[in-house]
């Protein structure tokens, strides 16, 4: 893993490295993807993958309207909001 | 009369004989949380609204729960409403959630009183409580030493007597290892028998709540609270949920216990060997019979975690970006910068590492190679299980390979250290099934944990051995000095 994949890793991540760490998150990522690394001199052929232990039993509930939403609640855990909606930098000119 | 290290069993007594009331029990809970204060094990104390609802709980009901009245802590990442909930993070420093999580609010009805929010590692992401943004918390068995994590401020809570249970969450053994650094027990339930809603998701498929407390018996009392289906999350079980006090005393004539050739216990300290024999005994004494077994895959555990866990993390913390809740950074340019700049400032740098590692273990070229092989694997660890349960009741291992260690001694320059730690407790989550520690003796002066893993929703078998075990020694009865606090 060199400094250029760790930036792109950084970017798509939404994340910033502080230039003195930079070297040591490098080493520390190279030690980690070694370990799951190993995990190629497992024969997996014909296995399907797991993703969750309950594959066979994860229920779905119909799609009903309820009266949960506490709009003023939420938007008051917004650090920027109006009294409808969260409140961003602008993104159209 | 002391409340210091009574069980939930032993309080309830003293409520139902009026020897005290349960605003005085509240009170002396919060007295014993400010005596201890330097144990640093709450992020946030509940005095208000615990006084208030100690006030009003009616013990004279005859309906009233055998929790009514007693005073317990909740991880600080269970949604609590009016309440802060930080996740020891930043980023959630001042998050007041607008909601309570269903495991809370389950224990709330049925009459305990949450007295605070306990210290953790931040998002779950450790097993030493050394990442939090609140600071360390001490081991009550040493100053200066972990309690061990992610829910160590629970298992301190616990282990100082400030409380007799708290809940915990377990991704990769972030209750059992905890419980067994601190001396108590800790149960993470079978996936999906606890709802999940209302708790802030570190892994999806691996996360799940469950009891600490100073006995098996009381985890059955919390557990009975805490389980069932929960409309809310599509993963929590539709299946009948038993009593789990019914059969925790049936005696353990010929219980097959299994002991794991994988897991190479030569290789630990002498004395932490020689208590795993030591129990051995009292359960080979109480009619139960070892048998070996192999769970070939089982060594691929440790990597199998550290590809799935990073991967659903970077995926449920990406919710965290400065607009809705949480952390947001000043002096920003535009949107991007926005997110960049408030995850940055927000999150630390283990919640940073492994989101970085899930992002590249799902990046384009590189899911099949990690992130699909590490599923494939888990199943193949699933079916390692599913064979062994045929000829087994339950496994026996060692919690953790260590007992409590000293604060920076450990993963400081190479994090693959600390996630050996892991090593005994992570299979069961990858597999979903329920395990649990128990303290089983001290080895320097600190405590060490027996782990028993059970089949898929045999929580039962696992909480009637440890009970009938506890029932036989006094390992669960050691209480720390706290000497310096």
């Amino acid at each position: 893993m060199d400094q250029e994949t760790v930036r792109t890793i950084c970017y798509l991540a939404r994340l910033e490295i502080d230039q003195d760490k930079s070297e040591k998150i490098q080493q520390d990522l190279e030690t980690i993807i070694e370990l799951i690394g190993s995990l190629q001199t497992i024969d997996t052929s014909n296995i399907e993958p797991l993703y969750s232990p309950l594959e066979m039993t994860a229920l779905t509930h119909e799609d009903l309207e309820n009266s949960d939403n506490k709009k003023d609640k939420f938007l008051e855990n917004a650090a920027l909001s109006n009294k409808d909606y969260f409140l961003v930098p602008r993104v159209v000119e | 009369m002391s409340v210091q290290f009574k069980s939930i069993t032993e309080l309830r007594a003293m409520l139902d004989n009026k020897l005290i009331s349960a605003p005085e029990l509240t009170q002396e809970s919060f007295q014993l949380a400010k005596k201890y204060k330097e144990l640093n094990c709450f992020v946030t104390m509940n005095e208000e609204l615990g006084t208030k609802n100690a006030n009003t709980v009616d013990l004279n009901d005859k309906n009233a729960s055998t929790l009514a009245g007693i005073p317990l802590a909740q991880k600080d990442l269970f949604c609590t409403e009016g309440l802060r909930t930080t996740c020891s993070s930043k980023i959630l420093a001042n998050f007041i959630p607008p909601y309570t999580a269903t495991a809370v609010k389950k224990l709330e009805d049925a009459g305990s009183i949450t007295i605070g929010k306990t210290n953790m590692d931040e998002f779950a992401m450790g097993s030493s409580n050394e990442t939090s943004y609140f600071g360390n918390v001490h081991n009550p068995w040493k100053k200066g030493y972990v309690p061990g994590g992610s829910s160590g401020g629970s298992a301190a809570a616990v282990s100082a007597g400030i409380v007799p249970a708290a809940t915990g969450t377990d991704t990769g053994g972030s209750i059992r290892q905890p419980a067994a650094h601190c001396g108590i027990t800790g149960l993470k339930p079978t996936y999906g028998r606890i709802s999940r809603w209302g708790m802030i998701a570190f892994a999806s498929s691996l996360d799940q709540a469950g009891p600490l407390a100073r006995t098996a018996e009381d985890c059955a009392i919390l557990l009975n609270a805490m389980s069932g289906h929960d409309s809310k999350d599509t993963t929590s079980l539709s299946s009948n949920v038993p009593d789990f006090l019914e059969d925790i005393n049936q005696p353990l004539d010929g219980l097959k216990i299994g002991i794991i050739k994988e897991f190479d216990l030569s290789d630990l300290d002498s004395e932490v060997q020689a208590r795993f024999e030591d129990s051995k005994k009292i359960y080979e004494n109480l009619g139960a019979h070892f048998v070996e077994v192999s769970l070939p895959n089982i060594s691929a555990s440790v990597p199998t975690y550290y590809s799935i866990a990073p991967a659903e993390c970077s995926s449920n913390l990406s919710r965290f970006d400065g607009v809705r809740f949480g952390y947001r950074a000043e002096d920003i340019d535009d949107l991007n910068d926005l997110y960049i700049k408030s995850r940055s400032e927000g999150f630390g740098d283990e919640v940073k590492r492994r989101i970085l590692i899930g992002t590249y273990a799902l990046s384009t070229g590189y899911y099949d190679a990690y992130y699909k092989k590490a599923q494939q694997v888990r199943r193949l660890i699933k079916n390692d299980f599913d064979n062994i349960f045929q000829s087994v009741d339950i496994l026996m291992t060692p919690t953790s390979p260590n007992t409590a260690f000293k604060f920076d001694s450990k993963g400081m320059q190479n994090p693959v250290e600390l996630y050996l730690e892991d090593l005994f407790t992570i299979s069961s989550n990858l597999a979903g099934l329920p395990a649990i520690s128990i303290p089983h003796g001290q080895v320097n002066s600190l405590p060490v944990g027996l782990q028993l893993i059970g089949n898929f929703l045999r929580e039962d078998q696992l909480l009637n051995a440890s009970h009938i075990f506890q029932q036989n020694s006094d390992f669960h009865l050691a209480q720390p000095s706290l000497e310096g606090f």
